[in-house]
């Protein structure tokens, strides 16, 4: 990262990290959304079922475009 | 790296630095060179020697980094210190048998030759072997240094450590390795020298 | 190169923090963030399992059974049986003079046998004081986290038939 100018080095590093911060914050969401379902399925209930996929897609795609949002400001960085 | 080897001769280097000025205008390391240009005894000789680092395979800078700034690649090739990493501690430059880093105090950050890997690791020659007049410093395969008289070799003995390098130097046919007393270097060598004669 | 020294008597500092590139096992950003989606990917096809589940899995269809006579127990009387399997245990109230009740023995909490208590007129589980409602099987009080299955009752003539079970309630 060291052809940019400082500013923008470190403004590229915070939202970055920022980025991968939410990232993380949405799989735990993702994974306790997985575990109710499972149990709610198992109990006999398949009401919550399709809401919590289609929901469940919804965070996977907001991971997918922050983590191509990473990549591109990772790529970004190492041009003059 | 693509074939080639880089070998120095320090019997042909003539003194022209045009090297050293080739070396200076690479902005990778802000205009300065990374050549390491001797005059040998520049009172009674116009003798010159121009050394690029030797990346040894076991490389004493890299060990010897704090930081763990130093990186040796599966090219073979001793990176120069990674900026985000390096504190200026000159650590490298104490280690290094052949004296290749240079520090910079004003930027806190050691550089040192790291055979233009923007151009050698797309094919090119570094700099200083395209403009060496007298291919003191050259970048060519294997077979062209065949025809010269002189040997390469990448074996140096320092005292009793004996290390092993990517850059051969050119020596007599007879040499198989690069032998040198780091003591007779040294100006405690004079009082050791002097014991042992006893 | 690094054929030249023995890694076994390295010590570990130099292991962990070597000079060789090769031998790094430093994690880029980007390859984090890979890492992180491709097991959101994971999550999300698990969901997309338990949908596929949801439609494959066909609603079981239990055989009537007989349960018992009508007036066979006394009022606030209790009748233990078993439906839909001879090891689901199911207990039958007769809650009033024509009121028959019927549910799972197994607590939801951690399927110890329930019980009816007359005095109280409710269900209760003995192993962490869990109560049931006799009306619904919902829970009154307790660690049990659903409301006990219902088995359906039917009358035929003058025998009780139990003919489905009701789970009810949210998780």
């Amino acid at each position: 990262m060291a052809n940019l100018e400082p500013t923008k080095q470190r403004r590229g590093l915070v939202a970055i990290d920022g980025a991968m911060a939410l990232i993380v914050i949405l799989l735990v969401l993702q994974i306790w959304l997985l575990s109710a379902t499972l149990e709610a399925f198992l109990a006999g209930h398949s009401g919550p079922v399709v809401p919590a996929a289609i929901f469940s897609g919804l965070l996977f795609s907001a991971s997918l475009t922050l983590n191509i949002f990473v990549n591109r400001i990772d790529q970004s960085s190492r041009q003059p | 790296m693509h074939g080639y080897e880089f070998y120095v001769d320090p019997s042909r280097c003539i003194g022209c630095q045009s090297c050293v000025n080739a070396c200076a205008e690479c902005e990778t390391h802000r205009g300065q060179s990374m050549i390491n240009f001797d005059f040998i005894d520049r009172g009674s000789t116009t003798a010159t020697a121009a050394y690029v680092c030797w990346h040894c395979d076991e490389p004493t800078c890299a060990m010897a980094c704090p930081a763990d700034a130093i990186k040796k690649g599966d090219d073979g090739i001793v990176q120069s210190s990674l900026k985000p990493r390096c504190i200026g501690c000159s650590n490298c430059v104490l280690a290094c048998p052949f004296g290749i880093p240079k520090i910079f105090p004003e930027l806190e950050q050691m550089m040192k030759c790291d055979m233009c890997y923007d151009r050698t690791s797309i094919g090119k020659r570094p700099m200083c072997a395209t403009v060496c007049p007298s291919q003191a410093l050259s970048y060519v395969h294997p077979e062209e240094i065949a025809r010269r008289r002189e040997k390469p070799t990448n074996v140096f003995y320092f005292g009793k450590q004996k290390i092993t390098t990517l850059v051969h130097m050119m020596t007599p046919a007879e040499t198989d390795a690069v032998s040198l007393d780091v003591l007779d270097y040294m100006w405690e060598g004079t009082y050791v020298a002097a014991a042992r004669s006893e | 190169m690094s054929l030249l020294h023995d890694r076994s008597k390295d010590p570990l500092w130099k292991d962990e923090f070597s000079v060789f590139t090769s031998d790094e096992r430093y994690v880029t950003r980007r390859q984090f963030a890979k890492f992180l989606t491709l097991a959101s990917l994971g999550m999300f096809v698990g969901n997309l399992w338990i949908v596929l589940k949801s439609y494959l899995t066909k609603k079981l269809v239990y055989p009537p059974a007989e349960v018992a006579t009508l007036g066979e127990i006394p009022v606030r009387g209790v009748k233990l049986f078993s439906y839909p399997l001879p090891q689901d245990n199911c207990i039958m109230v007769r809650t009033g003079e024509d009121e028959y009740v019927a549910y799972s023995q197994k607590c939801t909490h951690l399927s110890c046998a329930v019980y009816y208590s007359a005095r109280d007129n409710r269900l209760e589980c003995p192993c962490h004081q869990g109560f049931f409602s006799i009306k619904d099987g919902s829970v009154l009080q307790g660690p049990p986290p659903r409301p006990l299955p219902q088995i359906v009752l039917e009358r035929e003539g003058g025998k009780l038939i139990a003919t489905g079970v009701k789970v009810g309630g949210n998780g």
